[in-house]
């Protein structure tokens, strides 16, 4: 895992607007774009579509409850 | 540079010159003459004045817009022209401003936003900035202190009295296998190795349930459970100190009314919620409120060890609890939950036992929304109530069984018929009423204008019938909060203002993440509610939020409504046979008996 991944505490939130024409839409491109970032563990956290585009929140798990942090190593 | 040469302040910006104010303040204060320029001279202007009043420092305030770098650059071209350079320092402040920005442009130094005279001084004194980096200072604070839980409704009073009375006259003769865990977790945790603790044990593990039995006997985890090892134990050990060392708590409050501010934990591993614990001290939490898992309170007998959980709720377990105390900051108050559940009495005297400032204890929420028979959790309620006692606990009576539908007024019958027990043995409860979109209020209109009103007409109920603290939750807002961070965030504020307004002594917040389902809260969510609580106490400081006049209407027909329920109550044989009645909240309106440790009380 990248080092700037390890850093993370436990997710990664993508927050942008999207020129689409629906939230269906939207939502496809929210997780295409996790998915660039390497994300695997992915959610649509909020979007919401009004006339121009949609705005939203997309969020890629790094860790959850239970799992080996990263964070916990320190700097190794 | 000595104090001999004066220092010119000058803004190179057409009208934004606040930054200098304060600036040619402080220097002044520190014993520098200083020269502030009026705003829109041009640098040829600003450069003259320096040369001619030979100064020793010029500092110069813009802020950052497009072609503005150009503007800078050709101010400080001039400056190396006419040989300002050679002797005198320049500095560029303002909005946008980065130390990278200023380096590029040629600058001796850059301040940005958030800069505190202090740095500027000691740029200009060419030494390191003395900055207070301890963050606030905050100390722990007892939230029921100054209240005497005197009545002003004195009828309310006497039901109270006898309801109560009927209920520790009719527990008195009995106990449960959680009562008699509780006593032998005492003994396991006070005894020396040996073979009376090994009966203990023994004991113990024989009051269990098989879940529990398999654990100890075979080594057999509950689902979705592992140990932690040493090795993480370690790593974390060193994670906690690290953050505590560099720890620095921000302070939510702004003035002395705004109400202690609680956060709720429970990610089902201790260190995640460490982890949170620590982010949210950081960012101004006062409390944080630890969540066990529904099966646990659904299970007779606890587990042992450093343990994991991959779903919601962090497993309550004597080394769990301890590692999560240790990574407190002094100040931070810790409550663990008590408040429903087979393993109420062991909860609180683990809390109590292990440090925790505070507890949850509420007989009718946890009977009817929270699955345990009323019988039951009376009897284990009484049990938490004297260890609350003994370890100086007070605990808050929440009333969530509102979310079921149950109108506030029954709820604040249970919580007052709880509380009123609590008062009787020597305890010091808080009431907890909810700040919620509850189904009451969505049905009968009661929210539809405004969030204030109802709330407000809650907390003038409450006044007006006892002398108590108060501390709405839990969240705030609950059913308010969409998935939309902002709107979420917003929300929580304005109810943290409403609370604050109306002069309540806690909080518990919600992170903006309260309405997403889809995973776990993430950590940054709950910096969202913590910083917009704090911009909302900012706001009002000392100012309130005034409620319509429908508020006080309200209130009295919700203390009408609590003296009816209690008149119905005081009828019944004790508090559980009245909640069996839906006295205090019927099957129709959404309240049903919980069935968790039905017929399971035994004689003493």
């Amino acid at each position: 895992m990248e080092t700037c991944l390890k850093k993370v505490m436990d997710a990664v939130d993508i927050e942008t607007f999207f020129v689409c024409k629906d939230e269906e839409e939207g939502r496809d491109l929210a997780l295409k774009l996790l998915e660039k970032f390497g994300l695997k563990d992915t959610d649509i956290v909020f979007i919401e579509h009004s006339g121009a585009g949609a705005r939203v929140r997309a969020r890629g798990y790094l860790y959850r409850a239970g799992d080996q942090y990263a964070w916990l190593e320190g700097d190794k | 540079m000595n104090k001999d040469k004066k220092i010119l302040l000058a803004p190179l910006d057409p009208v934004h010159d606040i930054g200098l104010k304060i600036m040619n303040r402080a220097l002044k204060e520190n014993g520098y003459e200083t020269i502030l320029l009026p705003p829109d001279y041009q640098p040829e202007e600003i450069i003259k004045s320096a040369l001619e009043n030979k100064v020793g420092a010029v500092l110069v305030s813009r802020t950052l817009g497009y072609g503005v770098a150009e503007l800078l650059s050709k101010f400080i071209d001039q400056a190396e022209a006419v040989g300002l350079r050679e002797n005198v320092k320049i500095a560029i402040g303002g909005m946008g401003i980065r130390v990278e920005l200023a380096q590029e442009l040629g600058y001796d130094a850059g301040f940005g936003a958030g800069t505190v005279p202090e740095q500027v001084i000691a740029f200009i004194e060419d030494r390191e900035p003395k900055l207070d980096l301890s963050g606030a200072v905050k100390s722990k604070k007892n939230i029921t202190d100054g209240f005497n839980y005197e009545y002003a409704d004195k009828k309310i009073e006497a039901l109270l009295d006898k309801i109560a009375e009927k209920t520790l006259a009719w527990a008195s003769t009995k106990t449960s296998k959680a009562i008699l865990r509780a006593e032998l977790r005492r003994k396991l945790m006070d005894l020396p190795d040996g073979p009376e603790k090994d009966a203990a044990k023994q004991e113990y593990i024989q009051l269990s349930d098989e879940k529990i039995r398999n654990f100890y006997q075979n080594g057999t985890m509950p689902p979705y459970t592992r140990p932690l090892s040493d090795h993480e134990m370690s790593e974390l050990a060193k994670y906690v100190k690290t953050t505590k060392d560099q720890m620095r708590m921000k302070k939510l409050q702004k003035v002395d009314k705004n109400p202690t501010v609680f956060i709720q934990y429970g990610t089902g591993c201790p260190f995640m919620d460490v982890a949170h614990i620590k982010l949210s001290e950081s960012w101004g939490a006062d409390g944080v409120v630890h969540f066990d898992p529904s099966w646990g309170a659904r299970t007779e007998g606890f587990l042992e060890g450093y343990l994991t959980h991959e779903q919601d709720g962090t497993i309550i377990s004597p080394e769990n609890l301890q590692v999560i105390k240790a990574s407190l900051e002094p100040s931070t108050l810790w409550q663990v939950r008590a408040h429903r559940g087979l393993n109420t009495p062991e909860t609180v005297l683990l809390a109590g036992k292990i440090g925790a400032d505070m507890t949850k204890i509420n007989i009718a929420y946890g009977s009817l929304g929270g699955g345990t028979d009323p019988a039951r959790l009376t009897v284990d309620a009484i049990q938490c109530m004297k260890y609350a006692k003994e370890f100086n606990m007070p605990f808050d009576v929440v009333t969530n069984e509102e979310l079921c539908g149950v109108p506030a007024h029954k709820a604040f019958a249970g919580m007052l018929t709880t509380a009123h027990i609590a008062i009787k043995l020597g305890c010091r409860p808080v009431l907890q009423p909810l700040f919620v979109y509850s189904p009451e209020v969505m049905i009968t209109g009661e929210m539809e204008d405004n969030y204030v009103d109802f709330n407000a007409a809650k907390i003038k109920a409450l006044r007006s019938i006892i002398n108590a603290p108060i501390w709405p939750g839990a969240p705030i807002g609950f059913l308010t909060q969409t998935e939309d961070r902002v709107q979420s965030s917003i929300s929580t504020a304005m109810h943290g203002a409403l609370a604050s307004s109306l002069g309540v002594e806690a909080i518990s917040i919600a992170s903006s993440d309260e309405a997403y389902s889809g995973g776990p809260i993430a950590g940054p969510s709950r910096i969202d509610t913590l910083t917009a609580v704090k911009e909302a106490f900012r706001f009002f400081g000392s100012a309130g939020i005034k409620p319509t006049e429908l508020a006080d209407g309200m209130a009295a027909k919700i203390v009408a409504g609590i003296l009816d329920t209690l008149e119905k109550a005081a009828e019944c044989e004790s508090f559980p046979e009245a909640l069996y009645a839906g006295v205090y909240g019927s099957t129709a309106e959404g309240a049903y008996p919980g069935r968790g440790g039905k017929d399971s009380l035994m004689d003493k």
